[in-house]
This record gives C-alpha cells, structure tokens and sequence, in this order.
C-alpha cells in the first residue's frame, strides 16, 4: 500500500478547464484587437495591390517600397523633419512637465498652508475640465502673444503644471512614502529644496519615470494642438503630417500611409515595450492607492 | 513640515500661475466670448455684446442638436461598454495563470497608441471599402458594407476605437482587483459564499472606488473625442459623427465664429460638469472607501 | 559647563485645534539618557521632535546646552536622530548615508571620509561602508542611523523607538550596544519606547507623560518604587500593579487604616493627609504578594488571605495567578510567583501581603505617603 496521497482527479480538472477556458478567451480577444495592427505593419512591406487582394499576413512579394516612399513623403520633407520637429516640441514639454509636476506636487504633499485644500480642489478640477472650453481664449492669448505657427503654445504651460494628472500621480506617489527620509535629511543641515534634490527625486523616480513617459506618449498623439498653432508645413509634427499624407496620397498609395503610420507608431512602441513596468505603475497610482 | 509656511507656495507658485493664465483666465474668457459675435480675423477689441445671441441661436440649430444627439450617444455606448469588457478581461487576467504579464502588455497596447493620428488612420483603411474588415467578410463568404458611408456604420466604427482602447481601464480594474487580500475571498469561502455570491458581495463593492475612478475618466475623455472622427469620417456622413468637439473645433477654426464655438463650449462644459456632479454627489451611496488613510502631514 | 543640557520651559504643541504637549518643563543634565514612556498617541515622538525641530512649539522654549534654540533650524542645534524606521537614503551606500550631513555642511571629502570611518570602526561598520540600505540586516541598518548620528558628534542624541523594528534576540543585543554606546560616547541621549524593559535598563531617568503632560520624572527604580500617581503606577511595572478601592476607616500619624471589601489594612506612612470617610485606591504589584511558606506567621507587618484560584499563565521561569480575593476585592487580583509551581484552577491559595510594600492613592490618584520608603528598609 502507498503511503503517497493520490492526486484528486477531478478537481486538477475543473482547475484546468478553468484555465483552458481564460486562455481561450485571452488568446481569443488578444487576436482580435492586435490584428489589425499586424496588418498595418505588414501592409507596409506589401505592393499595394497585394493589400487589397489577400487577408493573409504574410507579403507574398515583400518589398521596401512602401516604406521608402512613405518616408520620403509626398512632401518637400522627408519624414525626418517631421520626427524631428515632434521632438522639438516634445523634450522641452516632458522636461517641464516633469519639473513642474515635482516642483508642485512636493509643495502639496509635504507642506502645510492655508488654502491648500482649495488649491488641490482646484488642482483636481482641471484633471476633469474639457480642453475644448479653454482651447479658443488660449489661441487668441498665443495669438496676442505673437506666438501662432511657433511651439510654444505647445509646451510653454507645461512649465506652469497645468497637467493637472501629473502632479496628482506624483503627489499620490508621495503621500506613500514615510516623511523620514526627509526629516533626517533636514537634520542632515538641507534646506527643503536640497530635501527634495538629495533625497526626494532619487526616491520618486519612479514617479518621475512615468510621468515623463505619458507626457511623451500624450504628445506623441496629440493632434489637436499642433493643428491649430502650426501653420508651415516644415514645422509639423509627425500627427499633422500624416493626417496631411493620406489627403494627398490616400486613394493610391496604401502601403506608402500605412507604412508612414507603422514609422509614426515605432517611437511610442519602444518606449512602451521598454519602460512597460512605469506606465502600469502611473496608471493605477491614481486610482488604486488613493 | 520644515522651513516656513511661504515655502508650500513657493513651491506650488508655478501651479497657481498656470492655473491663473492658462486655465482660469481662458476659462472666464470663453465664457464672456460665448456672449459676443466675435470672429477669429478680428482683433478681440471689436467683438460686440450679443447677450444670450449665440445661445438662441444654438436653440433654433438643428446641426447642434444633431451633434448634441450624436455626442450622447456617443459616450452612453462607449462608456458602459469599454468599463464592462475592461472589467471583464480584468476578471479573466485575475487568475493565477502564467502569461498573465504577456496578456496585459497585449491589452495595453492598443490604449498607448489608440489616440494617436497613425491608429486613425490605420481605422480609416481597416474600415474601407476595400479595407481589411470587408475583405474578411467577403473571405468569409458575406457582403462588404459600406463602413464609413453609411450614418449608422459610421458611428460604429469610431465606437469601436474607442473600445478597442479598453486597455488603460483594465490595467486599473486588475490592480484594483489584486488590491483585494485574499484572506476576504477565503473567509467568504468559509462562511460558505459561492462564486457569484463573493462576485457581488466582496469583489464588486471593493471594486468600486476603482469603478468610480474609472467612471469619471472615461466619461470626461469620451465627451471630449476630436481625433478619432476628425480624421476617420470627418464628422460625416450626414454628420453622423459630428462629435460636439468637431462642432466646437469647426466654428471656431473653419468658420471663424468664435464666440458661436465659445457658447458650445460651454455647453459641452456644464454637461460634463453636470455628469462629474452627478457621479461625485451619487459617490456617497455606492463608492466604498474602507481603511481610509489619515493624511499626517 | 552645560554642553549637552537640554531645557524644555513650558512647551505645547497644537496641530490645528487638538492639544498635543500641553505644557512641559523638563530639565536633563549633560550626559543623561533620558527615556521618554507613555501609552500610544500621549505625544512621546512629538516632544521630541520638537526637540529635533522637526515641530516648532506653539508655546515654550527649549533649551539646548546654552542656546535658546526654540526657533533653530534642526540641523544647527546640534542633535542627531535615529528615526524607528531608520530613514536610511535608499539610493546612496552606507558610507553616503553616514557622510550625507557632512556634504551638505561643506566639509571637504578627506574629513568625511576620516570622521565616517571612525564612526564605522566604532559601530563594526567598515566591512558594509559601500552598501547599500536594502542589502544591510535590520540590525545594521539600526546601526547605520545611529553612525549617521555619530559623524554629526551632537550634543544631543535623539532615538524614536529605535529597535521596535527589530525581533526580540536582535532588540535586546541593540540594548546592550545602545547602553555601551552611551557610556562610551558619554553624550546626552533622550530615547523614546513602548517597551518597559528598554526604559528600565537604559534610563538614567525616565519621564512618564500622557496625554501631553509630565505624570513623574525620576531614575528607572525609583519610579518603580515611588510612583507618584495612579497613572504611573499603573504603567510602570510588569504585569500590572492590582488596584483595589477602599474606604479610610481611621488616620493616625504614621499609619491609615483603609476598609476594602471585607477586611481592613493598617498601612504604614510617613506624610500625606487623608480623612476618614475618603475614598482611596490601594496597589499592589504582583510580585509583591506572598505564596505560602514565604510568609513569616508572627510578621505583624503581613497580612494573609485566602484565594480562589481563576486562571493560571505559566511562563516557566514565573507563575501567574488570576487569583479572587473577596476580602480585597471584586476583581480578579494577579499574583505573580517565582518558579513553576502546580497550582490547579478552582483551588484556594493563601496569600500574603506585606503592609508596607502596598500603595496608597486619593481619590485624585495622587499617592499617599510614600510607604515604599519602607519596602526598602524591609527589603534590607
Ligand atoms: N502632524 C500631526 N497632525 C495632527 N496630529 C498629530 C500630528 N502628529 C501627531 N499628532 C497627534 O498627536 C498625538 C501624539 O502623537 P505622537 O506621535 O507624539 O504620539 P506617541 O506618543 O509618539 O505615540 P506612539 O507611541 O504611538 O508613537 C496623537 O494623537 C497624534 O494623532
Ligand atoms: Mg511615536
């Protein structure tokens, strides 16, 4: 007689089919909704009537045009500027975003004041404040200011925390960490801005991380505001630019679009695939600490 | 908690600078535009009091009403929708399965880039006539449709984009879901709970700040979708996707009626302001908040 | 010289509309290792960070060596703090931690590094010098904060709960090092903890506070045998002192005979002014009952009664006995015996007390002359 406990059958198989029926639903929805994006990319390496004539992934005739035609545009620039002038706007805003985030979120989180909850009552309010309501006064200020077709209505307030998502992140990131570190510090002899240099950046980084990743993604995407700062087409960003291809070029050159929206697309997908760890952390930090 | 009370404003100054020029001052400023006649090539100094002109006209304009109708419909699809699924692939995610890491990137991708112009227009194509979708229905033995020419089809296919980003509420919804300790579901098991029971009893009422969180975002950017219609149907056909920000962004930039677009604007601003109130105010009676953090400063 | 004397004048501390320390004056000489005691939220950590500075006072002033250094910034009052959570610099090595204070004030590399090796040597640090935090045991990181204490070379050394994050082997060796640390350094230390064994060991003085008041200051034993009140009392001494309440029968000049439940005690003392008819506490710890033979018959000085035993705790090295006493009291009185003796619940047990060594309390809980004074003498 075996002293071995038998393994009960049955429920390894309940526990099993209850995995095999996730799985299934996981692989299932996940083919679904990344599909269409394997087809974008292997749209770009397929002569264009290839993209018409099959479903298959696979280019039966793969070829390079699509992609260097796209990246040359239709355009006297080549993609290059455009990607070039995303980042030209791009940097100076992450950066100021990040400045200013820290900057406020340190003054909310770790300092007493009068008003202060009138502030971050207000500071939340703007999180949930429609852009469309404060879009045409802000033109006609840059306007005033003489800064239409510049970049400067693109980042200039990100230097005055007006992202109001950010500093709560970071305030929420914040209020999880034990002021001690900060209080020995000032024993240490530093002021509160050394506090925050020496000790409170190294320790949010993290926070820092990810909100300079969703900074960089939002403005990636974001449309609106180039469209209506910019006016030369040798300022415009990777959005306008594509938007501006494919009323050009759309009826014919698919694989030209398509393969100029995967090079569009590549920048966001490094970043995310590489730092996918800080935008789960930014994300939910907001929602599931508080 | 160190240095002196100035410091605090110090260092939330640059906050309440911006908030002063490029929040508050705009805010009020469209306000008293939505009252005038002014129009984007004048110099500001020559718009003229209209009193309530551009709210009477929205009254008698059946492209706002169309584009108001369009707008809610919109978000009470999308809203309802895009929470359940995300809640549901949470629930599924939440489960000791390997792989679970490798599904949640698949998930969040389409979120990351869905708001972005390359993902339009890979939608523009996907939903072409002779896009992907049709060519899938006709492989598997359908019709093709008319995806982006016909009202009804056309709102759909900006829905869906807006559903296939479901990956940001999701990720939200499983860390919620982790935030759980097991030991309640363990104690319900014992105190003889079933599945379905625990679901509703435990799951969901823990869930549901993380559902209000969720609630809120998503019902202010659906109300707020330029993007995807702007560049997928232009708002057509027969303005069957004329968000109310298309609306806003074409008066203001196309035809140059700003003080028109300023009282849209502010329309759409008390609606969502209307739909904040309302969730906040109905918090009380289903958001719950157990151990609630003292905030020792 | 009062290098490393601290002065506390009438300190309080309000955070909005709650009173935290309402009024403190405390003296501590140079080279006392003060211990701060007090139930949880009595604001044991506040007054000493408002000590550090980390809190300023709404009212008072402090004192450090012959400073006034009420409105001082922290890091030029010349104190150090070692925090219960350490609050080490996650992101630098050890050596950083311990040389951070000195960066910031300026000093030049080689001094750094000179004063943080003698602080290691000190401490048995050297071999951890380039680690980080998260790659050090509890214990050394305890004693990384408190070398970060000593590069500073403070007047003052401030501990808030330093070991409570420590397991008990580990907390006890702390002890010791603190206590070496202290006569070695010969620095005045002012040390806040939950745990009595840490107060009674290491102080040189205690002070007892709750709710935001001093109830006694005093050296550890004398606190132990003089409470000055109900509440210290209470609170000093392992299990708790049992209280009865009793009724003053007669007063005479060295003795106060108090009526309790159905037997009356004639207990010995030397000052204090009760009046027949008032009501009195009287305590008794429980290491001071007396179990059978322990009693001498013809003592005069004890009393015995008889018991029913209620519960027993057995630790091995000691017995607990929940014992009901009627003639003392309606509670149940907690007896403590040396030794691991069979005692079977439901039996009776004859118990003794030593007159002099019970406690006598007013009605305000103040205590009524100090009988301890002769549980010296006895105990002699
Ligand atoms: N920053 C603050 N704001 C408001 N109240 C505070 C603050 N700091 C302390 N308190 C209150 O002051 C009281 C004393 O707190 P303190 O931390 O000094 O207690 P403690 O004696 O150290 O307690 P413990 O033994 O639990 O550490 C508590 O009631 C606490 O809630
Ligand atoms: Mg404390």
């Amino acid at each position: 007689m075996s002293l071995m406990p038998t393994p009960r059958r049955d429920i390894a198989w309940i526990g099993r089919a209850n995995a095999l029926v996730r799985y299934g639903v996981l692989i299932g929805v996940g083919l679904i909704m990344l599909y269409p994006l394997f087809w974008m990319v292997a749209a770009s390496f397929k002569p264009n009537h290839e993209i018409f004539g099959s479903v298959s992934l696979w280019p039966r005739d793969p070829t390079m045009d699509g992609v260097v035609k796209g990246w040359r545009t239709g355009t006297e620039y080549s993609f290059a500027t455009y990607l070039l002038n995303s980042f030209a706007f791009i940097i100076p805003k992450v950066v100021l975003t990040v400045v200013s985030s820290v900057l406020v979120a340190y003054g909310f989180a770790r300092f007493r004041m009068p008003g202060k909850q009138l502030w971050f009552a207000l500071m939340v309010a703007t999180i949930l404040l429609p852009k469309s309501v404060l879009l045409i006064p802000q033109y006609l200020m840059f306007r005033e200011f003489g800064w239409l077709d510049t970049y400067l209505p693109l980042y200039i307030p990100c230097a005055f925390a007006t992202d109001g998502f950010f500093v709560f992140m970071v305030v929420q990131f914040l209020r999880g960490i034990p002021p001690d570190m900060e209080e020995a510090a000032v024993i240490d002899g530093c002021n509160s801005l050394q506090v925050l240099w020496h000790v409170v950046v190294p320790v949010i980084m993290p926070a820092i991380i990810s909100v300079a990743l969703f900074q960089f993604m939002w403005s990636l995407n974001d449309f609106l505001y180039p469209l209506i700062y910019l006016s030369s087409v040798g300022k415009y960003p990777v959005a306008l630019a594509l938007k501006m291809a494919i009323d050009v070029t759309e009826a014919t050159a698919w694989n030209e679009v398509l393969a100029m929206s995967t090079i569009a697309l590549l920048p966001s997908l490094i970043v995310f695939f590489l730092a996918q760890k800080y935008f789960v952390e930014g994300i939910t930090s907001g929602s599931v600490k508080g | 908690m160190y240095d002196n009370r100035v410091s605090g404003y110090l260092y939330i100054a640059p906050f309440l600078i911006g908030l002063a020029t490029f929040t508050l001052f705009p805010f009020l400023s469209s306000f008293l535009l939505s009252f005038s006649d002014y129009q984007l090539q004048d110099p500001v100094q020559q718009a003229r009091f209209l009193g309530l002109g551009n709210y009477i006209q929205m009254a008698s304009d059946d492209t706002f009403y169309g584009s108001l109708g369009v707008t809610f419909l919109y978000v009470f699809i999308t809203v309802p929708l895009k929470l359940a699924f995300a809640l549901f692939i949470a629930f599924v995610l939440n489960f000791k399965l390997r792989g679970i890491g490798f599904f949640r990137t698949a998930y969040y991708v389409p979120s990351i880039l869905g708001g972005s112009v390359a993902i339009a227009v890979l939608w523009r194509y996907v939903f072409a006539g002779d896009g992907l979708i049709n060519q899938v229905l006709v492989w598997a033995g359908g019709e093709p449709l008319n995806w982006l020419g016909e009202p009804a089809y056309a709102l759909f296919t900006i829905v869906l984009l807006r559903l296939w980003q479901f990956g940001s509420a999701m990720v939200v919804f499983l860390a919620g879901l982790q935030n759980i300790p097991t030991d309640l579901y363990e104690a319900a098991t014992i105190d003889g709970a079933g599945k379905a029971r625990i679901f509703f009893t435990i799951t969901l009422p823990l869930l549901t700040p993380v559902i209000f969180f969720n609630f809120i975002m998503q019902i202010v950017q659906a109300f707020q979708e330029f993007n995807g219609p702007y560049i997928i149907t232009g708002g057509g056909p027969l303005k069957s996707t004329y968000l109310l920000p298309l609306m806003i962004y074409e008066e203001a930039f196309k035809y140059f009626n700003v003080g028109y677009a300023a009282a849209l604007s502010w329309v759409l601003f008390l609606i969502i302001a209307l739909f904040t109130i309302i969730a906040f105010a109905s918090a009380k009676y289903w958001v719950f908040y157990g151990n609630e953090r003292e905030d020792r400063e | 010289m009062t290098k490393g004397r601290v002065l506390l004048r009438g300190v309080m501390k309000s955070f909005g509309a709650v009173d935290v320390i309402k009024g403190v004056d405390l003296e501590i000489a140079p080279g006392e290792l003060t211990v701060f005691v007090g139930p949880s939220g009595c604001g044991k950590s506040t007054l000493l960070r408002l000590v550090s500075g980390l809190e300023l006072p709404t009212g008072g002033s402090i004192m450090i060596g012959d400073r006034d250094v009420t409105c001082v910034h922290p890091s030029e009052r010349g104190i150090a703090m070692v925090f219960q959570s350490y609050a080490l610099y996650p992101h630098m090595s050890v050596a950083e931690n311990m040389g951070f204070g000195l960066k910031i004030a300026g000093l030049p590399k080689a001094v750094i590094k000179e004063k943080v090796a003698k602080a290691a040597e000190i401490l048995q640090l050297t071999p951890l010098l380039d680690r980080k935090p998260r790659a050090l045991s509890g214990g050394q990181r305890q004693r990384v904060a408190i070398g970060r204490c000593i590069v500073r070379e403070p007047e003052v050394f401030l501990f808030d709960e330093p070991l409570s994050n420590l397991d008990a082997a580990l907390r006890g060796q702390m002890r010791v090092e603190i206590a070496r640390l202290h006569a070695k350094l010969g620095a005045t230390m002012i040390y806040v903890t939950h745990d009595q064994v840490e107060a009674m060991t290491l102080a040189t003085r205690i002070v007892v506070l709750n709710a935001g008041r001093i109830e006694q200051i005093g050296a550890p034993i004398e606190l132990y045998r003089h409470p000055a009140n109900l509440f210290v009392a209470g609170f000093i001494g392992s299990p708790r002192m049992n209280f009865m309440d009793g009724i003053v029968e007669a007063a005479e000049a060295d003795a106060v005979h108090v009526r309790l439940n159905a037997a009356t005690l004639r207990l010995p003392r030397h000052e204090g002014d009760v009046k027949p008819g008032a009501k009195v506490t009287v305590g008794i710890r429980p290491e001071h009952f007396r179990v059978g033979s322990a009693v001498d018959a013809g003592d005069d000085q004890a009393v015995e009664f008889d018991s029913v035993i209620d519960l027993v705790e057995r630790l091995g090295g000691e017995t607990l006995a929940h014992l009901r006493m009627p003639s003392l009291s309606d509670g149940v009185l907690v007896v403590k015996i040396s030794g691991d003796i069979p005692l079977r619940i439901g039996t009776g047990l004859r118990v003794g007390v030593r007159l002099a060594q019970c406690h006598l309390f007013d009605a305000d809980g103040r205590a009524v002359g100090a009988s301890a004074a002769r549980v010296a003498a006895v105990a002699a």
